[in-house]
């Protein structure tokens, strides 16, 4: 879906309260910020992950990224270890979110450590559609993505 | 919103203190915590660096060390910073449901009372989005926001006085004409209460209309209220976090485009070794123009005085290679200048890299 300029891709899961997009591939899931996130962010100026091993636990921060306006963490949308995490490729290019959130400017990559119990909130397919149309509209955002 | 903000009023608390205090009522706030201003000062001066910046990359330790200047990082982003009693730091703590949900938006909100200061004292503040405050085209403040717990946190100061000079000093820059420059610039570009006015005025009247104008602007009752055991026990839990090494030496991040005067100026510097020796260039960049450069390098030019003659035609040229090319080319034709192994291209070049710096391979 296309709404206000922002992609919502209705193949993902999403964590709307926080903006948050999963994709799910057997036990491991990739995440990253939705268009809204990045748009609303801005242009990132830095980004720092936490290790790769580490258990965080739900709404815990996954990384911690810096814009020309904002410092903020980037949460986890339920309790996981992290297996990689993208630092090369910010480290290449640190608008990477900011020009492609849905693929190259994914963040990272988690293992599930209770998922059963903490997927209650997520969305995916229409329903997500429909509860980011609300979003998008109480928002009052247009999405942007940086091309150069 | 609640109709009551707490305003906590610390003028002359440590340096580290100066920090902490708004990172500790944010980490804990809890849902029935009122929404916090706290306007805080330090009793000496100190440098402050941003979230993800590197502290030996941006900081001069050796002039920090001579002169028994205290570093800390702060959780919010940005440059570093020099920092005295001559700034009122004013830190809002809110819920996140008080505050305009765009960024934009919440940067107005904290600035218009800051600007309402500024105008009843007589001073012509304006809002230059998204969140500088600007007089009459210089910078009298900067203002951050962060995320932090449940909080959302947005930061500024008053700005009484501003030593320019020790803020050019701390800096490590890679050269004294880079510095020089920084100074200049912030000369130019940087104003204060005591610039404006000629003399700094009065604190507490200062702190009393600052609480008037967020009272009107946000039509609540500002009281002035305590700090509570748990913000207490909250701060020396993060007191003791930003003194440690790991905390201050942390890997920097960020990627910065030279040194920030304000939201429209910039001071920039790049090498580009060419065929006939290394090409220095420092530039101001204010709107996408060259406001001043300075070239330098261990190539040869001729005529002698053509060098400050090529540096006067690139002044005031919008930054793009094809503008700066020709203009140089103009001033070579006009000059007849002679440089071997130097071509107007290479000036071009070496000044683009310092404007657009090339993405690391």
């Amino acid at each position: 879906m296309i709404y206000y300029a922002c992609d919502i891709p209705e193949d993902l899961t999403y964590d709307i309260e926080h903006d948050v997009w999963i994709r799910f591939e057997g036990d491991i899931a990739t995440l990253g910020l939705t268009d809204v996130a990045q748009t609303r962010c801005g242009k990132f100026a830095a980004i720092s992950f936490r290790d790769i091993g580490k258990k965080v636990a739900q709404g815990k921060t996954l990384a911690t990224i810096e814009s020309a306006k904002w410092v903020g963490p980037f949460p986890a949308p339920f309790s996981c270890e992290i297996l990689e995490v993208n630092e090369a490729g910010f480290a290449k290019d640190i608008l990477l979110a900011n020009k492609d959130p849905y693929g190259i400017g994914w963040l990272v990559k988690v293992q599930p450590t209770n998922l059963e119990n903490e997927r209650g909130h997520l969305v995916t397919g229409q329903e997500a559609a429909e509860k980011y149309k609300v979003r998008i509209q109480e928002l009052k955002v247009n999405c942007l993505r940086c091309i150069d | 919103m609640s109709k009551k903000i707490r305003l906590l009023y610390m003028e002359g608390v440590s340096p580290l203190r100066s920090q902490t205090v708004y990172h500790a009522v944010a980490y804990a706030m809890k849902e029935d915590t009122p929404n916090t201003i706290i306007m805080v000062s330090p009793n000496a001066p100190y440098v402050c660096i941003g979230y993800h910046q590197d502290m030996q990359k941006e900081v001069d330790m050796e002039y920090v060390q001579a002169n028994g200047l205290t570093v800390l990082r702060r959780e919010v982003g940005g440059g570093a910073v020099f920092l005295d009693n001559g700034q009122l730091f004013t830190q809002w703590i809110f819920h996140k449901s008080d505050l305009p949900s765009s960024l934009e938006e919440r940067f107005k909100f904290y600035i218009d009372p800051l600007i309402a200061t500024y105008q009843a004292l007589g001073i012509n503040a304006n809002h230059r989005p998204i969140n500088d405050v600007h007089v009459n085209g210089k910078k009298i403040g900067g203002t951050g926001a962060a995320q932090m717990g449940i909080a959302e946190v947005v930061v500024g100061s008053l700005m009484y006085t501003f030593d320019k000079k020790t803020m050019s000093k701390v800096l490590k820059v890679p050269s004294e004409k880079m510095r020089d420059k920084i100074f200049e610039s912030l000369e130019a570009y940087m104003t204060t209460m005591t610039e404006e006015l000629g003399a700094s005025p009065d604190r507490t009247m200062v702190k009393d209309l600052y609480m008037k104008k967020v009272s009107e602007a946000l039509g609540a009752e500002v009281y002035e209220g305590e700090w509570t055991a748990d913000e207490e026990a909250m701060a020396q839990e993060i007191d003791a976090r930003f003194m440690s090494d790991e905390w201050l030496y942390q890997k920097g991040r960020l990627q910065q485009q030279g040194v920030k005067i304000h939201q429209d100026v910039h001071v920039v510097e790049a090498a580009f070794k060419s065929q006939g020796g290394l090409i220095r260039i420092i530039a101001r960049l204010r709107e996408g123009r060259i406001d001043d450069v300075a070239i330098s390098g261990d190539f040869t030019l001729l005529p002698s005085f053509a060098l400050g003659a090529l540096e006067q035609s690139i002044r005031g040229l919008s930054a793009t290679p094809e503008t700066l090319k020709s203009k140089i080319e103009e001033a070579y034709y006009r000059l007849s200048i002679q440089s071997p192994g130097v071509s107007p291209a290479d000036f071009t070049t070496a000044i683009m890299n310092a404007v657009n710096p090339p993405q690391p391979a």
